[in-house]
């Protein structure tokens, strides 16, 4: 491990969550692959109890590869939420666009993509929005903004 | 066995980043803008490269996005055998590119012989194309060419662990060298090797980069790739954020390649979230299993 990389990495941690209705804890797995006792700040694997945590809203997100489902969402955000028997809380989550909170809830990044793209929302305000940056602040961090 | 009629042999190996915002420049005429010239511009001496090579397949090594996939059922390696693989509508409407065709002869023989090998790979007859594979394949076959050259795709998990490790991703690679050398009919074979360097698009660490990494890991791709193997998925995420880890990609089609290669093209440009690295190594030919040496074995093996 150079000294470098590692002195990049050092803009954490990340903030503890609020409000939730469960305990992100620290997931109980071991890996020869992944330490998960001594988490990567600001990143969120979706697996184990996470991952089955947040099952039912990646699936939620999975049904927006369907057309109709994107403009049966696009209607009437809380019908369709409602149909799909989401919880207060990962209504909650959607109504706020909390990205972060629903990386941490265990939606899949990917799955986040579908969401965000059916709200209109493109990648990189998604991202500025989980290092709590508006977007000007966080596209000007960044060598050519153009090539977005 | 009866004597073979002929035999494979791969010729080469192309790595390519797959983000979608790059197709999606190529396709709404953005390829010489300034911002994306310099990257548009390694694409070039690839699709010339593989005009002058004429490759009979392309075994293209890439991940799903949850397109194809999902979580219900995920795969770590999964083969496409079908005839022609059709094209993921992602969630934003199907990429406008036509199907693109198979290899089902040699995808079938590689499934057996990797099953063979104790590379257990789900064998799939729908396996619609998303980004992964058609950023990299729109970007080196411009639209006259599309498709030219048949295709195998290969599906890695990187997207929700457990993750195959690097070395086994490097290890697939060696097996599937064995089967094309197998292979009972002449075929002329390229590995293509996709995923972004450094990027990580989730969290508070969103846009992490490292581009002094990137230069390393190239380095070590061409000349030390087994050093790169042994690297954990924690380590790789560290330096190369966490979705910096889908280079175990690369490491399948380096795997497939002679120990040294030449390296006649390389690129390199970060302008955004990812680095995006295009390479094109030459296959030099020699060690196939039976002359590899024991010694080298056992290094591979601990």
């Amino acid at each position: 491990m150079s000294k470098k990389a590692r002195a990049l990495d050092t803009s954490g941690p990340a903030a503890a969550p609020t409000d939730t209705p469960y305990k992100d804890e620290v997931l109980p797995i071991k890996s020869r692959q992944i330490d998960y006792a001594h988490p990567l700040w600001g990143t969120y694997p979706t697996t184990g109890a996470r991952a089955q945590r947040g099952y039912r809203l990646s699936k939620f997100c999975m049904s927006f590869m369907s057309p109709a489902n994107r403009e049966a969402f696009k209607a009437d955000h809380e019908r369709y939420m409602s149909d799909w028997g989401l919880s207060d809380y990962e209504k909650g989550l959607i109504r706020r666009q909390d990205w972060n909170g629903m990386l941490r809830y265990g939606v899949n990044t990917f799955m986040l993509l579908k969401l965000s793209a059916t709200l209109g929302v493109g990648q990189n305000r998604t991202g500025a929005a989980m290092r709590g940056q508006s977007y000007e602040e966080f596209m000007a961090t960044r060598n050519v903004k153009e090539a977005s | 066995m009866t004597a073979a009629k002929g035999h494979g042999r791969i010729i080469g190996g192309l790595g390519s980043p797959h983000a979608p915002s790059i197709a999606v420049a190529n396709n709404t005429g953005k390829a010489e803008t300034p911002a994306w010239k310099p990257l548009f511009d390694g694409y070039k001496p690839m699709a010339d490269w593989l005009e002058r090579e004429k490759p009979d397949l392309i075994i293209l090594v890439s991940n799903d996005h949850a397109n194809t996939f999902f979580f219900d059922k995920y795969p770590t390696f999964a083969l496409g055998v079908a005839a022609e693989h059709a094209i993921a509508d992602e969630g934003w409407g199907k990429w406008p590119f036509p199907p693109v065709p198979g290899h089902s002869r040699f995808a079938w023989q590689l499934a057996h012989s990797l099953v063979d090998r104790e590379f257990d790979i789900a064998v799939c007859q729908e396996m619609p194309l998303d980004h992964g594979c058609l950023t990299p394949l729109s970007c080196v076959f411009p639209p006259e060419k599309r498709w030219t050259v048949p295709v195998v795709p290969i599906i890695v998990n990187v997207i929700q662990p457990p993750l195959p490790s690097a070395m086994r991703c490097f290890k697939l690679g060696r097996a599937i060298r064995e089967v094309v050398e197998e292979y009972d009919q002449d075929l002329r074979v390229v590995m293509f090797g996709t995923g972004g360097l450094t990027h990580q698009l989730n969290g508070e660490r969103y846009g992490f980069t490292n581009p002094d990494w990137d230069r390393e890991l190239l380095d070590l791709m061409e000349k030390d790739p087994e050093r790169l193997a042994r690297m954990t998925h924690q380590e790789l995420m560290e330096r190369g954020g966490a979705e910096g880890v889908e280079i175990i990609m690369w490491l399948v089609m380096r795997g497939a390649l002679s120990p040294k290669v030449r390296c006649v093209h390389r690129n390199y440009y970060l302008p955004m979230v990812t680095g995006f690295a295009q390479v094109i190594y030459e296959d030099l030919g020699g060690e196939t299993k039976a002359k590899r040496a024991p010694a080298r074995e056992a290094a591979l093996a601990g």
